[in-house]
């Protein structure tokens, strides 16, 4: 037996001169020449693939990669399309079963390879979050920093995160403010400011007859007397009214106003009111309104509102201070563990503990002197004890240690298990988009994190934190795109009900369904169709369903055949869409193959025309017009399977609401697909979805596996993503059992050393590349 | 500590409390007059430098209305280029330029990840989602040479959001059209976005601060980043190559922040920390440029920097422009498949591009610097990586070059270079101009002559 397998390994090592050639020339050879070469030819390239090298056996080992295509389009029936003579199933089952074949054996063959990822520095939402974790300050890094950008759909890819000078000024800033936000050690001015907005002047906006905002800088966190002047006044039996102060959305106090004549004036009649507030630094929108005030419903005109005469407004808002707070700051108990006034050797704990949490790792007691070093600098200057902690925390944010995720190679040759420590990061960060919590790091630090017992008690305990939202946030909202439910912009005129409470609606629909698969550990095929969803009155009463109401969420049964899985959500339907004024089945159809199928089409060949969006909807309809489109072989082999599967959503508009009819055509929903599974309704399409299970969990492991490791999928992934494919359909496909794999699998737990000096070489920078014209 | 009396700008330039009249377009208003006084006085004395931006707009452009039917001096414009009528005699129109390695050569699809990704950096891009590679562009190559005279070495401005899931152009990773600027093979600078960000970024953040209370702040963060310097050296030693290189990059942040700092202390006690700023991005694309461009004007004329790109939208931008009753995304508008009213709508996004460009030039114009206008030091290019966006064309490349780089160049005319003739070879005629002497750069064939004859 023994003796049996280092023979196999043996010959594999010959590696390209192995793949079994008699194999291949009886059971591949002869279909390429006869069914595929007609259009994958030198001439033709269809689909930008020439298959004439590819007869030689020997690239089923030497470009796997293509191979992995081909075998993926014959699979998926989509190869060789309708109008090309089919061989017989029997013979394409022995072709795919024969590729699989000798993928597992190269695959068994091979050394296994974790593969390796680049330092990573903490994309916006990380650092958002881990601040928000390691000092309970929250910090809006998405407003501050410049965007991400993102590769292979998701923007926490290790190689694309880069940092500029932009950026690092933005980090050197920020750490000023956060820490300053944490500790509040730096004295208030001695004298407080006064900073006054006005109706008058233009910097007090009017949003209607009794609400004003202004947008305003808090400088220091602290108190603030807060005064409001309100000139005129209402007839002598006038009502007082509730005034509501509010800071971005958050109602702050509230406060009686009187609206009846003064006695003691008569001319130019004013009041004014105050609040005492603590207010937090930053920029923020602040709103005055009178509360219920029907008073104002009698106005017609700007002329009567706001004359002193007739009514009583707000005029100006004015903020005063700082003054010193009594708030008790949440952050300050986390950072300042002992006295440094009254213990020994404080100020060492208070800097270790603080280093340890945000580098992730246990920290050096000569690292703890260099931070030490601040503070005795602070106060050779005559600064406090607290401002050179305050200076020391600056340090530690703006270090590589926690902007970055760093990882070390013990020895550069070899593949290796990441460190404990290091694994708790690629947990934390994969499953929270955050740092490790202390009874994470502590799990490391112990040296049992490895062990399986105890990471997959890890891993259950931190799906079931609230911290976990942060999978549908940004694995979810970047796989199924609704991230850009902001940027799209479907036409007012045509869609007057896309409203910035609709988007947020549709957001939390996709989120809580993603929420609800993960949390119940549900099969992932409810991702394609299920019979629930989640909605609120005003979302269900989008969607035509009755018998919810009221603003807040909840689980929905479906009942009719309309809706069911992400594909029928309607942000997922509008954010794959992405034409201002029409639906694109195309598009749609990409999205699927795209996101949910993993068998994304070939760009498209340049100079390929558009569709006439003037037509849609008069002259023909515009599935007459893809089907004319489609006539042509040569854009029927792509657009078959994209086009029939984005017909299957025609009765979705452009922003996903239900319709019968898209302008003075009926909608027929009907396809056939490639392989020639046809549907009649959205719902049979779903089913449809349903029969590829094995492809879509292939295609969400490959995306999930891309997020958590933080780079694309390489060959060298297949072995690990195979087993995972066996494990999960061997349990019925339940969420927790994908993360949970993911986590064991070689690629999360191992790391490739990279040799000092092959990479150096590779980095030389390259002559400019020779092309033929 | 005792407050000391700030050294504000004060006075004509900067009213105490400007005024923001009427809501919505004004904001922000009141600073971009403030600033231009302000600053005047602190123009170099002597020989003005040249200064030199790029504005990018995306998806070609109808060339019908762009080219004029004739060569030489300028008579009647074009219908794309009318805005610029006022200015003509400082605009020199430069027909036939190529960007070779825009086309597809053997990467197939993809012609608008390629073309921004390879508009100044002149080499064919990697096409590749997660591992990008270009090369330094040429707007970077200046800055590294002329850069250490000024507080920046360059500006990267930008106006639209990038996307933020999803791919952007057939294999192309969003990084080669959210980008223009190169400060490395694998570095792309992301532009600033919001004008608030980049008023900060030029004249701080105006917190209320002493003269001392910002000494003992740049003190302060030079001791910081001492710190972390010593601490990535010791981190370095035991990376491997690709993570050291990622470390290369954070410390040549540094570096350039540490240089910074210095020049910002000398600028940022003139400012008036309660001047109003623009806050936020406004909703409105026309005061969105117009703050924008304001601000670069005023970066070249305080001299805060000599290089800018501003990549106006990104290419494959989906951007409706209902202000001009345009509900159709730009990108699939100009794949029109040449029926006019496409076309129209097309044409008439051109012609607003550069209306608001035009505004940016009459800035540039009216501002005095020494006895000629700033525009006469500059060189500002405006182009676009493709002619016709329905045939992703990269030939013929709509180029304009305005103001006269410091006397050098011959401008109130259209030239015709030789077909194929390499965009490269206009850069480098630029590197010129602003004293960097190169013989290749990216495909270049060598030099555009002609600029400076009549």
């Amino acid at each position: 037996m023994r003796l049996y397998y280092w023979l196999v390994l043996a010959a594999n090592c010959v590696s390209a001169a192995t793949v079994d050639t008699a194999g291949f020339d009886a059971k591949v050879r002869p279909i390429l020449l006869k069914t595929c070469s007609g259009c994958h030819n030198a001439g033709v390239r269809s689909g930008d693939l020439n298959l004439a090298p590819y007869l030689d056996a020997a690239t089923v080992s030497t470009d796997r990669t293509t191979w992995e295509k081909i075998l993926r389009k014959i699979e998926s029936g989509e190869m060789p399309p309708k109008g090309i003579p089919r061989p017989p199933q029997a013979q394409l089952a022995e072709l795919t079963a024969f590729l699989h074949s000798e993928f597992a054996r190269a695959d068994a063959a091979l050394k296994p390879d974790p593969g390796r990822v680049v330092a990573r520095r903490l994309n916006r939402n990380e650092y958002r979050n881990t601040i928000r974790d390691l000092l309970a300050v929250d910090f809006p890094a998405e407003r501050d920093f410049p965007t991400d950008d993102s590769g292979n759909g998701f923007d926490n890819i290790g190689d694309i995160l880069t940092v500029s000078p932009v950026l690092m000024q933005k980090y050197l800033e920020a750490a000023e403010t956060i820490a300053s936000a944490a500790l509040g050690a730096d004295p208030l001015p001695a004298k407080p400011l006064e900073r006054a907005y006005e109706t008058k002047a233009g910097t007090l906006r009017r949003l209607d007859y009794d609400t004003v905002e202004a947008r305003h800088r808090v400088d220091f966190d602290g108190d603030y007397v807060v005064r409001f002047g309100f000139p005129g006044s209402r007839g002598a039996d006038a009502k007082a009214v509730m005034m509501s102060f509010s800071m971005d959305g958050r109602v702050l106090d509230s406060m009686e106003v009187e609206t009846k004549p003064s006695k003691l004036v008569y001319f130019d009649p004013f009041s004014d009111g105050e609040m005492r507030l603590y207010l937090p630094a930053g920029d923020h929108v602040f709103r005055a309104a009178f509360e219920n005030d029907d008073f104002v419903k009698t106005f017609t005109n700007d002329k009567d509102a706001y004359s002193a005469k007739k009514n009583k407004f707000i005029a100006s808002i004015t903020f005063i201070g700082p003054y010193p707070s009594k708030v008790e700051k949440p952050s300050r108990k986390r950072i300042l563990v002992c006295d440094p006034a009254s213990e020994e050797g404080c100020i060492e704990r208070i800097l270790t503990t603080v280093a340890h949490r945000a580098w992730r790792r246990p920290v050096t007691g000569a690292e703890v002197a260099g931070l030490a070093k601040f503070v005795s600098m602070a106060s050779a200057e005559g600064k406090s004890t607290e401002q050179g902690i305050q200076l020391a925390l600056e340090a530690v944010l703006v270090s590589p240690d926690f902007l970055f995720r760093i990882e070390h190679d013990p020895n550069p040759d070899e593949v290796h298990r990441v460190s404990d420590v290091e694994l708790a990061s690629r947990l934390s960060y994969f499953l929270w988009s955050s740092m490790p919590d202390d009874d994470l790091l502590s799990a490391a630090e112990s040296g049992q994190l490895h062990e399986p017992a105890v990471l997959d008690a890890q891993v259950k305990r931190m799906l079931a934190d609230p911290k976990a939202q942060a999978l549908s946030a940004n694995f979810a909202g970047q796989w199924l795109e609704i991230r850009n439910l902001d940027s799209i912009a479907p036409d007012p005129k045509l869609f007057p009900e896309w409203t910035q409470g609709l988007k947020n609606d549709l957001r939390t629909e996709t989120e809580m369904f993603f929420q609800y698969i993960l949390r119940e550990n549900r099969p992932i095929a409810e991702f394609l169709d299920a019979r629930y969803t989640f909605l609120n009155g005003p979302l269900a009463k989008f969607y035509g369903i009755g018998g919810v109401q009221g603003p807040d969420f909840r689980r929905v049964e479906l009942t009719t055949g309309q809706r069911g899985g992400v594909v029928t959500q309607a942000g997922v339907l509008a954010v794959a869409n992405s034409y201002p004024n029409r639906t694109s089945p195309t598009l749609r159809g990409k999205f699927i193959l795209d996101n949910i199928l993993g068998t994304p089409p070939p760009p498209a060949p340049p100079d390929v025309p558009a569709l006439d969006v003037s037509e849609i909807g008069t002259g023909v309809s515009m599935r007459k017009q893809l089907e004319q489109h489609r006539s042509d072989p040569y854009c029927a082999s792509c657009h078959s399977k994209m086009d029939t599967l984005g017909f299957g959503l025609e009765n979705y508009n452009a922003i996903g609401k239900w319709r019968t009819a898209d302008g003075w055509f009926p909608v027929d929903p009907s396809g056939t697909m490639p392989d020639g599974k046809s549907f009649q309704t959205p719902a049979e399409m779903r089913s449809v979805l349903l029969d590829s299970l094995p492809l879509f969990s292939r295609c969400l492991t490959e995306k999930m596996m891309t997020y958590a490791l933080g780079r694309g999928m390489q060959a060298s992934d297949n072995r690990a993503l195979d087993e995972i494919g066996t494990v999960l359909a061997a349990d019925r496909y339940r969420f927790q059992t994908l993360i949970s794999q993911i986590v064991h699998s070689l690629p999360f737990q191992s790391r490739r050393g990279e040799p000092a000096g092959r990479s150096i070489a590779a980095l030389r920078p390259d002559e400019p590349k020779e092309k033929v014209h | 500590m005792k407050p000391k009396a700030p050294a504000f700008v004060t006075g004509a330039a900067l009213p105490r409390r400007a005024i923001l009249r009427g809501m919505g377009a004004a904001i922000g208003l009141p600073f971009l007059d403030a600033m231009a006084p302000a600053f005047a006085a602190s123009s170099v004395p002597g020989k003005p430098p040249v200064r030199m931006a790029f504005f990018y707009v995306p998806n070609g452009v109808i060339m019908d209305a762009w080219n004029p039917d004739y060569v030489g001096p300028f008579q009647a414009l074009p219908r794309a280029l009318k805005a610029l009528e006022p200015y003509k005699q400082d605009v020199l129109q430069i027909g036939n330029l190529t960007h070779n390695s825009g086309r597809a050569l053997l990467d197939g699809a993809g012609d608008h990840g390629r073309c921004c990704g390879s508009y100044l950096t002149g080499v064919q891009v990697k096409k590749s989602v997660a591992e990008i590679k270009a090369s330094v562009s040429v707007d970077q190559i200046v800055a590294n040479e002329v850069g250490k005279q000024t507080r920046f070495p360059s500006l990267e401005l930008g106006m639209d959001d990038a996307r933020q899931a999803g791919d952007c152009d057939s294999g192309y990773s969003c990084a080669y059209t959210n980008n223009m600027s190169w400060r490395s093979e694998t570095q792309p600078l992301p532009p600033t976005l919001d004008p608030r960000a980049l008023f900060e970024r030029m004249f701080g953040t105006g917190r209320p601060m002493t003269a001392e209370q910002r000494a003992q702040q740049a003190k302060d963060r030079r001791s910081i980043l001492d710190f972390v310097t010593e601490g990535t050296h010791k981190l370095e030693s035991g990376l491997g190559p690709s993570d050291r290189r990622k470390l290369d990059e954070y410390l040549s942040s540094i570096r350039e922040v540490e240089r910074q700092l210095e020049l910002a202390e000398k600028d940022n006690s003139r400012i008036d920390p309660h001047m109003d700023k623009p806050y936020g991005i406004p909703a409105d694309f026309s005061e969105h440029f117009r703050l924008m461009s304001g601000m670069i004007a005023i970066a070249f004329q305080a001299d805060l920097t000599r290089v800018v790109t501003f990549l106006v939208t990104r290419e494959g931008s989906l951007r409706p422009y209902r202000e001009l009753g345009i509900a159709d995304g730009h990108h699939p508008l100009t794949h029109h498949r040449n029926q006019a009213e496409l076309m129209e709508k097309v044409r008439k996004i051109n012609e607003y591009h550069v209306q608001q460009f035009a505004g940016f030039v009459e800035k540039m114009k009216s501002t005095k610097e020494g006895d000629r206008s700033l525009l006469d030091n500059c060189m500002i290019v405006y182009g676009a990586g493709l002619s016709d966006g329905n045939a992703h064309l990269h030939e013929d490349l709509p180029t304009l070059i305005v103001g006269r780089g410091g006397n050098t160049i011959k401008t109130g005319r259209r030239i015709l270079a030789r077909r194929e003739t390499p965009m490269c070879n206009l850069f480098l005629s630029m590197m010129d101009r602003m004293g960097v002497h190169m013989d290749r750069f990216g495909d270049s064939t060598g030099k555009l002559q002609g600029l400076d004859l009549g």
